[in-house]
This record gives structure tokens, sequence and C-alpha cells, in this order.
């Protein structure tokens, strides 16, 4: 009987994400809420125009016009800010972890995998996103698995629409890369195949990228001669934007020798460089500083090393804001057993850097702002400023406290039911 | 099974840092750890989070001899205590975490056989595992060392306090009462049916507990008959042989073992039940038990309390159905509802898992502290003697920088018996008496480590 009204749900549910297919041309005026803007400070008792999906004015009470018609969602107590930003996520590449089937995570057969499209197997309708979107995550970068140096190309997609097409916002938005230990899986030191140790993986990075370069001039010098035999190579194809710098390159790394080993290929090549992870890499921040590169750092839980101080990790996020680098908190591993099962504590991570000394709004900005520029959504996403697309959220107190409730989630300005596969069932079974 | 995280094995050449840390420590050793703890200790004006009857704002707590004397508004210790200014600090009772597999270099599982109700964790406890040190800075000072969930019958707990730097047995939580794990679901039935044995299915995962269980009182009456014939005198009665494991079944259907049981699913819970009721013993608490709240009304008749997670889903099939209002939902409906960590990373932040629950189902701060301290005491047993701050309990306590129920809290000292074992203001590693190197078993702590899948 209950799996009959579970079901009667989801098809009551699936007419509300077609309507959300278009984003909607009504008014909405948000008024009396503490603004957390994360571009330019907090307005305590502040008021925001959504129109056209969009941003329309974003200011102090009585200074901000209410268009005639707006519909007025009256705020007061709650705390507004822009819809959270994951750098780093699988959604739509999982769904029960432990099924095999559910898991289209990353293709292992080999480590230089670059023409590997996770747009080619996101699953938008899986029940992972609305779970995240309920504590008011809004967008997310996701990424292939690390098992591979090169894993595939990311996309940038937004957490509600009706189909792929309009939640996919960028596709090969970025490069995945890995570099350490655990890439050398090739049955690893000792086994018969290349490669088997770091010395192998660089080489053969180093090897892969001077292909590229060896394929786009054969390339260019066929297309020039019109020479129609010529064989695309999706693979090394797939490299030659970020051989350019065009797009940015992520690469997860943990130990501060390894990322000294990467990022010196890096530049080699002129990498436009995301850092990821370095959650061992205390003793080289201030190079890091001086790379210039910005790092999705974490994840905070990672374990110190036997004989370090409890919070060497916890302290990172905080220790490279101090020097200067742009830093962004991902959920990757933000407090459960599977990433993006949790992604909804991705605020809590955060937070977490705060009580270790990261500054407020260096925290914010790591989850909205930050990984928008790092990401190319910088001019659309991540604060709350006029133009911006309105994505934001409601709820009833700071952020990235554990105990903060999102009242109201808005994607495109369309107010998101708030409703998942767990609301469903705490539904049902509290009748 | 749990996806492994990406958590880096740390057994590597170590870095420039070791050596300034063990400065640190050693400093830290010289600083304070020699010095026995002052028999009058008293806190004064904390936001004291009693775990067992509210918060008092501005309250003391008078500690003698490693036991609370007095906690109130005010309290009657001699003007020899040291004082311990804890303005605008909050002091709660030290957290708890009933489900831990710290601590044991890798051997949580057995998985040699289905039923393996002789093993001792205490044989495989590591006192000296980094996991303890970061448990301790978060705040933890008592846990239950489980086997893992590879086993329909797993093996016998051991319950330590957290005295990191102590020597084994004095970490060992005295005179605890037993408790003996058993699993249930995906996990038996994945790991013998990959090897073409019993059990395979959920029909097999149980028929292997009763069929266990009928061994066991075979025994238990082939013993009953050789003690009749000793009281009657007869000279002549050969002793049957002692058996290990079938005296490790007896002790359950005796009733003298607390049974915690890894269970998931809402039709596993009303088995086992059935179970425990056919052969006559007491379920103690189900842990993960994530689907508690489909029959939580009827398991809270059978007083069975749940130790499960804030907001961990779907891992595998049987946590498809996980909700994160699973533990204030079970609460309403009677169950007692503790929070474990199954990690050796949530045990860091145990507070932050009941901080969730004022989210999750509007539990309030008081039944939220409680999820973490005094509810994971009663199922361990050890409930009499700590998980709240009332007189004549040991004083396990824990002084926090903010709400213990907030992000933002860090856990500042922390105290069992009275004794200081945590301080983050000293230097080096805040240990006041741990010096030389940590071990490290690497890996994520959780049930299924070591089941070979």
């Amino acid at each position: 009987m209950k799996k009959f009204l579970l079901i009667a749900l989801l098809l009551v549910a699936a007419p509300a994400w077609l309507n959300a297919a278009d984003a909607p041309k009504k008014v909405i005026a948000i008024t009396g809420g503490r603004l957390l803007t994360v571009s330019h400070g907090i307005i305590e008792n502040g008021v925001l125009v959504i129109a056209d999906g969009k941003i329309a004015a974003v200011g102090e009470a009585g200074k901000v016009n209410l268009p005639a018609g707006a519909e007025i969602v009256d705020a007061h107590g709650l705390t507004v800010y822009p819809g959270l930003i994951d750098p780093e996520s699988n959604f739509g590449l999982t769904e029960i972890s432990a099924d095999e089937n559910s898991n289209d995570l990353a293709e292992p057969s080999d480590e230089i995998m670059p023409h590997m499209h996770v747009a080619d197997a996101f699953h938008a309708e899986t029940e992972l996103i609305p779970v995240a979107r309920l504590n008011g995550i809004t967008n997310a970068v996701v990424a292939p698995a690390t098992n591979d140096s090169i894993a595939g190309q990311d996309i940038f997609i937004q957490m509600y629409g009706a189909d792929r097409d309009h939640m996919i916002l960028g596709r090969d938005v970025a490069l995945a890369m890995n570099y350490g230990a655990d890439q050398r899986r090739r049955g690893g030191r000792g086994k018969s195949e290349y490669p088997s140790t770091r010395m192998g993986l660089i080489t053969q990075l180093r090897q892969t990228f001077l292909d590229v370069q060896d394929y786009e001039a054969r390339r260019d010098a066929a297309a020039k001669k019109d020479d129609k035999s010529f064989k695309r190579d999706l693979k090394l194809e797939a490299l030659i934007p970020y051989l350019k710098g065009e797009r940015p390159v992520v690469i997860g790394v943990y130990e501060a020798y390894d990322v000294e080993v990467i990022m010196g290929l890096a530049q080699e090549f002129h990498l436009k460089v995301i850092l990821n992870h370095v959650t061992h890499s205390q003793e080289i921040l201030d190079k890091i500083a001086v790379w210039k590169v910005p790092v999705i750092v974490g994840s905070i839980y990672d374990f110190p090393l036997a004989n370090e101080r409890y919070d060497a990790v916890f302290t990172l996020p905080a220790e490279l804001a101090k020097r200067g680098v742009k830093i962004a908190i991902s959920s990757a591993d933000a407090g459960g057993p599977a990433s993006s099962h949790s992604a909804r504590n991705l605020p809590y991570a955060a937070g977490f850097a705060v009580a270790y000394g990261l500054p407020y709004d260096e925290a914010l900005k790591a989850i909205t702002l930050n990984v928008a520029e790092m990401f190319g959504f910088g001019d659309t996403l991540g604060s709350l400023d006029v133009g911006k697309t309105a994505n934001l959220v409601l709820a009833n107190g700071d952020p990235l406290d554990v105990r903060t409730d999102v009242k109201q989630v808005y994607i495109q300005g369309v107010a998101v039911p708030m409703v998942s596969r767990q609301t469903k069932l705490r539904d049902e079974y509290s009748k | 099974m749990h996806p492994r995280l990406p958590f880096r094995r740390a057994a590597r050449a170590c870095c420039l840092f070791t050596g300034a840390v063990l400065a640190a420590a050693s400093f830290a050793l010289m600083a304070g750890a020699q010095q026995s703890p002052p028999t009058d200790l008293v806190f004064k004006n904390a936001t004291v989070m009693t775990a067992s009857h509210g918060t008092i704002e501005h309250g003391a707590v008078w500690v003698h001899a490693g036991k609370i004397a007095g906690v109130g508004a005010t309290v009657d210790a001699p003007a020899t205590a040291t004082v311990v200014d804890a303005t605008g600090l909050w002091l709660t009772p030290g957290i708890i975490d009933p489900h831990s597999h710290s601590a044991l270099d890798g051997d949580v599982n057995e998985a040699t056989s289905p039923v393996t109700p002789s093993m001792h964790m205490i044989d495989a406890f590591d006192n000296r595992d980094k996991a303890l040190y970061q448990a301790l800075a978060g705040g933890v000072t008592t846990e239950l060392l489980l086997h893992g969930s590879a086993n329909m019958i797993g093996g016998q707990a051991v319950v330590i306090k957290n005295k990191f730097g102590l020597d084994r047995d004095a970490m060992l939580f005295p005179n605890a009462h037993g408790s003996i794990k058993f699993a249930s679901g995906e996990n038996p039935k994945r790991l013998y049916g990959s090897r073409d044995q019993l059990p395979s299915t959920r029909m097999g995962n149980f028929e292997v507990m009763r069929m266990a269980f009928e061994d066991a009182k075979a025994y238990m009456a082939t013993w009953d008959a050789y003690n009749a014939k000793v009281a009657k005198g007869d000279k002549d009665a050969a002793a049957p042989k002692r058996d290990l494991k079938l005296e490790a079944l007896a002790d359950v259907l005796r009733g003298k073992l607390y049974v915690q049981i890894h269970c998931y699913r809402a039709d596993e819970f009303l088995t086992e039940e059935a179970i425990a009721k056919e052969y006559g013993y007491k379920i103690r608490a189900f842990h993960h038990a994530l689907e508690m709240y489909k029959v939580a009304d009827k398991i809270a008749a059978d007083q069975t309390a749940i130790a499960t997670f804030a907001d961990w889903w779907g891992y595998k099939d049987e946590a498809w159905d996980a909700i994160p209002w699973n533990a204030v939902m079970s609460m309403r409906k009677g169950v007692k509802v503790a929070l474990k960590s199954d990690s050796n990373d949530h045990i860091r932040r145990l507070n932050q898992e009941a901080g969730k629950m004022v989210h999750y189902g509007g539990a309030t701060e008081d039944e939220a502290i409680r999820m973490v301290t005094l509810n994971p005491a009663w199922i361990i047993g050890v409930d009499d003697h700590t998980g709240s701050i009332d007189v004549g309990k040991d004083a396990d306590l824990v002084l926090w920088n903010r709400d213990p129920l907030s992000t933002y809290a860090r856990a500042q000292k922390v105290y069992i018996d009275g004794d200081l074992f945590f301080d983050s203001s000293l230097p080096g590693l805040g240990t006041t008496h741990f010096s030389g190197v940590m071990h490290d078993a690497g890996g994520f702590g959780s049930d299924d480590e070591g089941d070979g899948q």
C-alpha cells in the first residue's frame, strides 16, 4: 500500500519538473530578509527583486522600488544568500554507490582519458540532486572519479530543470586530472604494466602533451591542404584547448612532493591550473601562493598523519586564504560514506573551516562566488548582484551552521518544490 | 560496503613537520603531563549542558577525586579547589561513541566464518592508534570498539575510556558490561555468498543464527546434565569439553552479553526481535538502523535502542530508504536514539552530527546532546558511570568554545575521570599524557574493514 502511495506521489510530482523548464516571467520581491550578498557585504533589512529569472534589484528596504504586481515573499527572520556551488561532485554519475550498474564514475581502462565527456553520462533525474538542493546547493561541477591521470572533462550544472539540456550550463568546462600514489594502479609497483610508478605517470603525461602538440600541427597542416584523409584522434584533440590554456585543468593531488612535481609539468605546458585537495601540503603553502593558482581545498576532513596535530587539515583553508590564495571548498568527502550523497553537507565543511580560522566571508565565497569564477560563471552566478541568475536560498539562520533549516530554494527565479525522495518517505511515515 | 574515501594512508616517509611536532609534544609533556590531577576542580560560570537535567546558564561543576561532586548554579567546593574560569564556554559530558572500529589495526572482521562469538576485540586493541588521539581532540571520552559486520554473529566488544597516552589496560572502561556484535543484511550474505558458502541470502543469514543457537542450547543442556550429576554426588561424571564458541553463544542466551546488531531494514528489525524472543535474549541496540522510522513504535515496545547515522544514505541498497529525520522520528515514537560514527572521520565531530538533529526534525538542544552522551552510554551499559553531568558520575567532561551543537564548536579541554587529557591551547599535539609515536592503521575505520571485499 505504501509503495503505491509513493508511486502516486512521484507521478504527481512529475509535472512540476516539466513546468520548471521555462524560467518564469513573473516578478518576485523578497523583502525583509538578511541578505548575504557575498560580493558587497550584508544588507540587514534587504529587498531582492527577481524578474525573468534574474536578479533585477538588490538593496536596503525603502531604497529599492517594489515593481507593481510583484509577488511579495516575506523573508523577515530569514537569511537570503546566493545558491551554493559545489566545485567537485559526481551528481548524475552514481545512484547507489555499491551498485555498480548505477555507477558511471570513471573509465579506468587507461590513465589518459581526456575524451571522456561527463555530459554523456550525466543522469539528470538522479535522486541525489533534490536531496542536495534542499540544503541550498543550486549549481555544481560534475567530475569523473579519480582513477585516471586524466579522467575526462567536467560539466557545470544547475540543480533544477526539465531535462539534461536545461540543467547542463556548460559542457567540457574543465579537465579532470589526478596525480599521486592512487593513479599508479596498473598493478602498482613491481607489476608488469607501464606505468607502475609516479615516474611512469609523469613521463606518460609529458609524452601525451607532446603528442597533442604534434597532432595539432599535423591537423592544421592537413586542414590547410584540405587533406580529407586526415583521421581525427579524439583523445589528443580533446586536450588541445587545455594545452592552449583556454580552459582550466583541475589537478587532484594531496602530498607536497606530488604537488611540486605536477606543477612543474603544468608550468612546462602552460596549463591553467586549479589545484584540488592539497591536504598534506602544509609545508609548501607559500609556494602555492606564489604560483597564483586557485585551490579547491580539502576535504577538510582528510586525516592528519600520525603525530601531526589534530587540526593540521582543519586549518588548511584558513592558511591558504591568509596567503591570498583563492579557495573553494567541495563536497567531495564532505562528511559521509559516499561523496555526492553527502553533498548537502557542503556548507558545514565551509563552516568547519571558519571554526579553524577562515574568515566567514571567505568561507561563503569558497562555496559560491569563487567557484563560479574558477569555472567561468563569475558573471552570472555566485553572488546577489543585479543581472545575475536568480539562484538563491532562504534559510532560518546562518547557512554554515548544521542547525539551520533551508526554507526555500530559487533556481532561475523558480521557487523549487522543497521535495526529495527523502521528504516523501518522511511524510509518508509521519502520517 | 562503503566506498572508500580517498583518505590517504599515512604510512610513509615523514615530512619536515614531525621533528617540530615531537619537540612540541615533549614540551607539552613537561608543561603538564606528569602532575596528578587536582583532588578538587571547579568549573565556574559555564553553560553546563547536563544531558540529564537540562542546561544551566552560568553554572558550576565540582569534581572531587575524579567524580562529579556537585553541579548547579553554585557548588560547595572547598576553597582549595583548582578553579577553571569557563566564562563564555560550554561544558558537556564527554562524547560517547557506541559504534567505533578505531584502534584495531584493521583487525575488524574475523571474516572466516559467519559465527565467531569467541573473538574478543580487546585482543586487537592498539592503544597508540592516531584515531584515538583525533577522537579525543573531538571530545570523545568513551568508545565501544565493535567487531565488524561480516558475520551474523561477530565478536565481543571492548569498552574504552579514551585516556590517550596511558597503557592499554589503563584505557579499558573498568567493569564495563560485555557486548557482542551481530550483523544482518547485505554484508554477511555478500561476503559468504561470494565464496559459495552459506549464507548467501537473508534466508541463509537468519538460519545461520538459529542453527548457532540450537548448537548453544544443546551445549548448555549437556553441561546442565553434567552439573546435575555432580550435584547428586556422581564422582564418575565426565565433564563435557569446554567450547569457546558455544560458551559465548550460551552467554548470549543467558543474557550475559548485550546484543548489538548491525541492521538496516525495517523487516530485519522485526525478524531479529522475533528470533531474540524465540531464543530468550534481548537486543540492546540496532546499529545503523536507517529504516527505524518505519517501525519505530514496534521496536520501542521491545526497549531496543538504536545507534544511527545522522544523514548517511545511498551507499548501498539497504541504505536507499535512509532519511535524515530517522533519528528524531524514531525518538518521538519512544525509541532511545544515539548517534555514532562507524568512522575515524565522523568520530571527531559527533557533536555536529547531534547539531543536525535540530535541523532534521527539530530536536531540542537537550535531546540532541543526549544522542551523543547519555543515550550511547545506555547502549554500552555505562550510563551509571558516565554520559551526563550528575553527582557521583565519572568526571568525563568537555569544555567547548561555542555551543557544541554548532558547526563552529571546538573542544578546548577534555577531562576523563577528572584528569585533563587534551588541551588545545598547548603547543604541539595538545595531549597531556602522550609521548612517543602514534600508530596509523590507515583506512576509514568502518564496519566493512578487512572483510575481504
